[in-house]
């Protein structure tokens, strides 16, 4: 792949973007953390101290073990939903994302409100309370969010793999068997180890789980610098963490888009296929029970952290908790009212999702029929990816927080902290729409006189709509949710739900926190249905 | 299986899509080595019924006996049916070799007689020289003999041939359709032969059926077919003209119909549009009766153009059903 200067151009707006609120903060706050250090040696040396040793190992098996089992359970529902016919199937493939989507936080709810001390099931069968703490909860609700995403990724897999091949394999005399060998095992297997990888990676850097399910002594090598910048102010240790944490990533990202290029790649070759239904084969009623299991126990999961914002404070009636969050009581603990917090986490999510979908626009103008550029883009987006949230919070806060003029502009950074994290999963549903697009109407309007632009806007995105709307919720979606790196950026008074969610969890206003879960749960999931409505397909 | 008993014999299949009829109560035979072509329109259900036969899509009702022996429950792998498209799906990353030897080795044949056989289909269909490129070194046309050299070696009693030409250049489409035919004929293997193309259909076919919205209208020798289409449909398919004439609906061939002026007997028509075709002028007239035909008239004639009156005349015609 070649890129032009002239390609380079075209995608300047968006590298702009990131250059300019990611790579270049990152890169200073690098810098100054390896002169503060005084080099290698003293990064080496914090690095090398026991308890960042230890968040090291924790990200490793934290990570290593949840992708590993997410493989495992999701790469039959997978399969079930790649190869077979079912209904409802369309509609449940898109519920998918739910989890996805959902603030880690209610996840982490979720595990409590089921397994904790005094979960639903923990209450019933003591043993369950086995995965209510610790390293067993923390997989838990890794689980939750990156199950369906491995099932995501082998069904997309499952439904590139050449069909004619696959039919002449039988009657060549190969049996099922055989053509899953020979024809369909290879793109489903690329599919789920693309979505163990991102497994891995989402659960090496989680957050809140080892926050508020284990404590210090499950910190992931996120937790541990969030810990070191905000709690023991001890700015030089958390960007060597963050740095060493850059560099031991950097592999499974590069293959994770490695794979993830080649699976979408065969997608889009694909011819559609027609589905066997699965009552008629013994695998396929085998499929459909454990791709029921799965997703159903995702399902309950958050089903138990609805059911428990219901539940009575003490002798108080029904649904108090939802009172409680809406009394001044907890408006003078947070220092925002719950509207407030509404208002504000609409605010940054709305910021986060026109910034995602302006810059998808311009970016689409660049990419349009070029997959050199295209290619480029990968490359755009391959930088927030490798930054996660709390490196990219705090080199944000060192970088631009004295240049905006501190606390009273510290919105611009948290919506552009949300944007960016969104970008790269946003940009998907703008960017694989446009690719596929046939330039013949753009050429024909340009051919009656329209430019370059008026072309693209007239002919290209009416054409890409729903892949626009997809981006601009997507990005809304996650900014709805983002916790990690808006946690460590925001004041008192911009509070978001997500923040508050944890703050309320901390201070042991479980029944209050509920309630907030509850409310960011109904958000989350009327964004989702608005994604849903019209059938747009939404990939990662 | 006597000798007399087809080698295929298909009886009363139906099959439908979301409650929509695709095949209606199917039955025909194809005998041991016969060359049988499917000739219909675009979703006429040609391909469905292939599919129904070879197992792919279980029909909702109808049986499939193949060799005396009634397959309709038996899995597609076991069905020894043979089956090309129009994309010859080859493994990309295996050689010609390792794709035309890829069911032998599946069957556990002894390596000596796999080579000698690849050998010898790679000899038949002319691959000599190219054992060991991959499909993507290869050209369309050669890439579909790999694909009948691959099926040939599963050594089936009966191969599906799916518009197998579809996207072949027009020049190497005659010469690469002759090819299979010598081919499977020298072998003695029968055919099922999709296509939409009536000249490719009664040019290969040692009989053709007409299939439409499922079902099968007309089954014989091409020539049988082409001289008695029967119904309406079946004449405008092959081409014909369908005018309404004085005995009910004929079939009349371009080549019989004539432009007379107007006074000189005939049926009344208009020219819709007419223009030079090389050394002929092609005219498109609509009778009074609301017919449209075409004829084709020797160049050196007064040229017609749109709008004028006359009659159109014919000597020979096929009377239709109905």
């Amino acid at each position: 792949m070649r890129i032009s200067g002239r390609d380079m151009l075209a995608l300047s707006p968006a590298l702009a973007f990131v250059v300019l609120f990611a790579l270049v903060p990152a890169v200073v706050l690098f810098a100054s953390t390896a002169a503060a250090a005084g080099g290698l040696g003293g990064i080496v040396a914090i690095v090398s101290s026991p308890l960042n040793v230890a968040s090291i190992e924790n990200s490793l098996e934290q990570g290593g073990l949840s992708a590993l089992l997410a493989v495992a359970l999701g790469y039959p529902a997978g399969v079930f939903f790649g190869r077979y016919a079912f209904p409802g199937r369309d509609i449940l493939r898109s519920l998918l994302l739910v989890p996805f989507l959902l603030p880690s936080l209610i996840v982490v709810f979720g595990v409590l409100d089921l397994f904790g001390a005094d979960g639903v099931l923990s209450s019933a069968v003591p043993w369950f309370g086995t995965f209510g703490s610790g390293l067993p909860a923390i997989v838990v609700a890794n689980l939750a969010f990156n199950v369906p995403i491995v099932v995501l990724f082998t069904s997309t897999g499952g439904e590139s793999a050449p069909r004619d091949l696959e039919e002449t394999v039988a009657s060549l005399g190969g049996s099922p068997g055989r053509a899953y060998v020979d024809v369909w095992a290879a793109p489903t297997w690329v599919g789920a180890a693309a979505g163990g990888l991102l497994t891995f990676l989402f659960s090496s850097l989680s957050f809140a789980p080892p926050l508020l399910l284990c404590g210090p002594r499950c910190y992931t090598v996120e937790a541990r610098i969030w810990s070191l910048a905000s709690l023991t102010l001890e700015p030089t240790a958390a960007g060597a963490l963050a740095l060493a944490m850059v560099g031991l990533f950097l592999l499974p990202t590069v293959a994770y888009l490695a794979l993830l290029g080649r699976l979408r790649g065969a997608s889009g070759r694909a011819r559609p296929r027609r589905r066997s239904v699965p009552g008629r084969s013994v695998v396929g009623v085998a499929l459909a029970a454990e791709t029921a299991l799965v997703l159903g126990s995702v399902v309950v999961l958050l089903a138990a952290v609805l059911d428990r914002t219901l539940a009575p404070i003490g002798s108080r009636g029904p649904a108090s908790a939802w009172v409680a969050l809406f009394s001044d009581a907890t408006t003078a603990r947070l220092g925002v009212s719950a509207v407030g917090l509404v208002a504000n986490t609409l605010l940054f999510a709305t910021g986060a999702a026109v910034v995602a979908l302006l810059l998808g626009i311009v970016l689409g103008y660049a990419v349009q029929g070029r997959p050199a550029r295209a290619g480029a883009l990968g490359l755009v987006l391959f930088v927030p990816l490798l930054l996660s949230p709390v490196v990219l919070a705090v080199a944000l806060a060192e970088f631009w927080r004295p240049l905006l003029g501190g606390a009273p502009n510290v919105w611009i950074l948290v919506i552009v902290s949300q944007s960016i994290l969104a970008l790269p999963f946003a940009l998907q549903s703008i960017e694989i729409p446009l690719t596929g697009l046939s330039p013949s109407v753009r050429e024909g309007a340009e051919a009656l006189g329209a430019s370059r632009w008026v072309a693209f806007v007239d002919a290209d995105l009416p054409r890409v709509r729903d892949g626009l709307a997809t981006a601009g919720l997507f990005a809304f979606a996650l900014g709805l949710g983002e916790f990690t790196a808006t946690n460590f950026l925001v004041t008192a008074r911009l509070t978001t739900l997500p923040v508050a969610l944890y703050e309320l969890a901390d201070s042991r206003l479980f029944a209050v926190a509920d309630a907030a879960a509850g409310l960011l749960l109904l958000l989350s999931l009327a964004v989702f249905l608005a994604i849903a409505v019209g059938g747009r397909r939404v990939e990662l | 299986m006597s000798s007399s008993e087809p080698l295929l014999q298909v009886t009363g299949l139906s099959s439908s899509w979301d409650g929509r009829p695709v095949l209606r109560d199917i039955s025909l035979t194809v005998a041991d080595g016969e060359f049988f072509v499917l000739l219909g329109p675009n979703g006429s259900g040609k391909t469905t019924l292939l599919r129904a036969v070879l197992g792919l899509e279980p029909p909702d009702r109808g049986r499939v006996v193949l060799g005396g022996v009634d397959v309709s429950a038996w899995p597609v792998h076991r069905r020894g049916i043979g089956l090309m498209f129009q994309d010859p799906a080859l493994f990309p990353h295996r050689t010609v070799y390792e794709n035309i030897a890829y069911a032998p080795l599946l069957h556990r044949r002894p390596r000596p007689e796999v080579d000698r056989e690849v050998d010898e289909l790679v000899s038949l269909l002319r691959l000599g020289g190219f054992e060991d490129r991959r499909p993507d070194q290869l050209s369309g046309g050669e890439r579909q003999r790999v694909a009948l050299a691959r099926t040939l070696a599963a050594r089936p009693r009966l191969v599906l041939l799916d518009e197998p030409f579809a996207s072949i250049d027009v020049e190497l489409k005659a010469e690469l359709r002759a090819e299979f035919r010598r081919v499977l004929g020298t072998r003695g293997i029968a055919a099922i032969h999709v296509t939409h193309d009536r000249e490719e259909g009664l040019f290969l076919g040692d009989r053709v059926g007409l299939l439409f919205d499922g079902r099968l209208e007309r089954v014989g020798r091409p020539s049988e077919v082409y001289a008695g289409p029967g119904s309406e449909r079946a004449a405008r398919f092959l081409g014909y003209n369908v005018l309404t004439g004085p005995r009910g609906l004929e079939a009349v061939h371009a080549a019989d119909l004539r432009w007379e002026a107007v006074g000189t007997g005939g049926l009344a028509a208009t020219v819709v549009t007419a223009g030079s075709v090389g050394r002929e002028e092609l005219v498109v007239v609509r009778t009074d009766a609301g017919d449209r035909a075409e004829l084709r008239r020797r160049a050196g004639s007064a040229p017609l153009s749109a709008g004028d009156r006359g009659g159109v005349r014919w000597d020979r015609s096929i009377p239709l059903d109905g």
